[in-house]
């Protein structure tokens, strides 16, 4: 027994959005504030690897397009590295700067992953365009991680960061709705369920 | 450079006009169903409106018979009348036309008071092909360094000074092992599926894996992907705090995930198989990935990262490699009495001629092995230093050939074991007796 996509959309909505949440309250007080806490430096980057480890039962189990199965397993995947990453150069055991490129190669694949696997039109029903939305706002948003490799305390570029991934969240609950975006719906889309 | 980033990015910016496929919501009958009489109607739900070429839906019998009427779409479902259905296991193939033109597709099978025939068996299926044997050699790979890796820092090193270094190393190994078998898996559940849809790739981009996923082989996928991405975070985690204990539960998992290709084989499937035969082969399976990953690991990592321990890593590893040796050897002996019922059939059949080859390798690489044995070892004991410099490159010799040892086993799990003699008449009412 599965449970419904738009559940598992909002499960990882929510684990995305705490994601977020860490990562803005560290930028409005500071890494040096956020770290007094030692398990605090763990807490996002734990999350975010977590979320790719949670993101392979999703490759596995939905299959009904093998498109679909290539985009989740490809999510999984950067997630864990770019969360495991993270991780080890909170802890310590990685050095250089260059693992932090890791966040803006899982932001790239993201994206492409999202606007190539998104079957429908911008306008075909509020889904397909948030998954086009997501899929354009990870791309875009892909220079900020990439500039905080050699500005890793910027607070502009870290409010940056959390505000994307904020973005990305609040997309991602309502990316399942069969609903009109902007008075818009296709009539193949079905009838509206949201 | 310039024209591709353009070209890349128009289509990107403009996916509506390269996108827009359904999705298939259910089946009617259901995948691999067994009915008592045929149905009357096959049909297909879809997420959204679709449109419809002849011959849509057709259902074929295994010679390729087309016992569907003409198809017909209502809204997001489309259906074909059936005509009566002897006794018999049916293919469903289905295409339709999405919003944009482009084509989806898929396949499922039914049985009519039979069982249904796996769908990787539907009525034109091809493979398994040359690509599949690669990948399922990389999938043994990859399983062989994380439970090789995994069992020889437990095993081998368990009670020395092991340092640091060498702990991470081997935790990266394992990963990268765990890192190949996912990939490897993806891909050999993609291959498996292109047999049954037939599709060329553009197409088959958006074909239903779904019916796939519910064979053996597919549930295996499901397991084996689940079990080894648990592996891969047990394996980060004792790299990150550098705690060697996150590796016993990381390599009693691998053990028993890597089950998932025994229960799913020729000896899980096959006539004569039964669980005895599975058993046996996970015994082979998970021994020859101990001994091969394991005798990798201690060529390439220890015996250059850790000389000092290569004295008594060398003569656990000896001891361990005898059981290990001894078990893969009964499992495959045991294993190939049962898929080859005649002798001939060891040089008659595509398949003997196969497991002659591996059996030629497994002899070259028992062969070099004893040398280390009985030669290397008792040097070593006796403080012979100079067998220590020299040895490190005989180790990866023999753990080429380990290697080249699975590839054939690969080639072996691809190929098809000779039929079974039917049993007598009398024999059949005794055994029913």
């Amino acid at each position: 027994m599965l449970p419904k996509a738009e559940m598992v959309h909002w499960l990882f909505a929510t684990g995305i959005l705490l994601v977020g949440l860490c990562l803005l309250a560290e930028a409005i007080v500071g890494t040096e504030v956020w770290r007094m806490r030692p398990w605090r430096k763990y807490l996002w980057p734990g999350l975010a690897f977590t979320l790719g480890l949670l993101l392979w039962p999703v490759m596995a189990f939905f299959t009904n397009s093998a498109i679909h199965m290539y985009a989740h397993g490809s999510w999984a995947e950067v997630l864990m590295l770019a969360g495991g990453a993270e991780l080890g150069l909170v802890h310590g055991r990685l050095k250089s700067r260059w693992w932090r490129l890791t966040w803006p190669l899982a932001f790239a694949v993201t994206g492409i992953a999202f606007i190539v696997h998104e079957q429908n039109p911008w306008f075909f029903a509020r889904s397909a365009f948030l998954h086009h939305l997501l899929g354009w706002t990870f791309l875009i948003a892909a220079i900020v991680p990439l500039l905080l490799v050699w500005r890793p305390r910027s607070p502009a570029l870290q409010s940056f960061f959390a505000l994307s991934i904020v973005l990305v969240a609040v997309m991602l609950y309502c990316d399942r709705d069969v609903a009109p975006v902007f008075g818009h719906l296709s009539p193949l889309a079905g009838p509206p369920h949201r | 450079m310039r024209r591709v980033a353009v070209i890349a990015f128009l289509a990107l910016a403009f996916p509506a006009a390269a996108a827009a496929h359904a999705t298939l919501r259910s089946t009617s009958p259901h995948f691999a169903k067994e009915l008592q009489r045929g149905p009357a109607v096959v049909a297909l739900h879809f997420d959204q409106e679709v449109k419809i070429l002849p011959g849509a839906i057709r259902v074929l019998n295994s010679r390729g018979r087309d016992f569907a009427g003409p198809s017909r779409v209502q809204g997001t479902t489309v259906s074909a009348s059936v005509r009566r259905l002897p006794t018999g296991s049916y293919t469903v193939r289905w295409q339709a036309i999405s919003a944009d033109s482009h084509v989806v597709s898929g396949v499922w099978t039914f049985g009519v008071r039979v069982p249904a025939l796996p769908v990787t068996e539907a009525y034109g299926a091809e493979g398994p092909t040359n690509t599949e044997a690669v990948v399922r050699w990389l999938w043994f790979l990859g399983l062989a360094l994380t439970i090789g890796s995994l069992g020889f820092r437990l095993i081998c090193l368990r009670g020395l000074e092991v340092p640091l270094g060498l702990d991470r190393r081997i935790a990266v190994a394992a990963g990268l092992g765990c890192v190949v078998s996912l990939q490897a898996g993806i891909a050999a559940f993609s291959l498996r599926a292109e047999d049954a849809l037939q599709l060329p790739f553009g197409r088959f981009l958006y074909g239903d894996l779904s019916p796939m996923a519910q064979t053996r082989f597919g549930e295996a996928f499901v397991t084996m992907t689940l079990g080894f991405a648990l592996v891969l975070a047990l394996v980060y985690l004792a790299w990150l705090l550098d705690r060697v204990v996150f590796f016993v539960p990381a390599f009693a998992l691998s053990l028993v995930f890597v089950a998932g290709l025994s229960v799913s084989g020729h000896d899980a499937v096959d006539p004569g198989s039964s669980w005895k035969t599975e058993i046996a082969d996970w015994v082979h399976l998970s021994g020859a990935s101990l001994w091969i990953g394991g005798l990798a690991t201690m060529a390439v990592l220890l015996w250059f990262q850790a000389p000092q321990l290569r004295r008594a890593a060398f003569a656990n590893f000896s001891q361990l490699a005898t059981v290990v040796i001894a078990l893969v050897l009964a499992a495959g002996t045991y294993l190939g009495i049962v898929r080859l019922p005649h002798l001939r059939d060891l040089w008659m059949t595509g398949y003997g001629q196969v497991l002659i080859v591996k059996l030629a390798l497994v002899s070259l690489a028992l062969l070099w092995g004893a040398f280390h044995k009985f030669v290397v070892a008792p040097a070593l004991q006796r403080g012979d230093a100079g067998f220590l410099s020299r040895i490190g490159r005989s180790l990866i010799g023999e753990s080429i050939v380990g290697m080249a040892v699975l590839l054939v086993a690969a080639v072996l799990v691809d190929s098809k074991p000779p039929p079974r003699p039917v049993p007598s008449q009398p024999a059949q009412a005794a055994s029913q007796r």
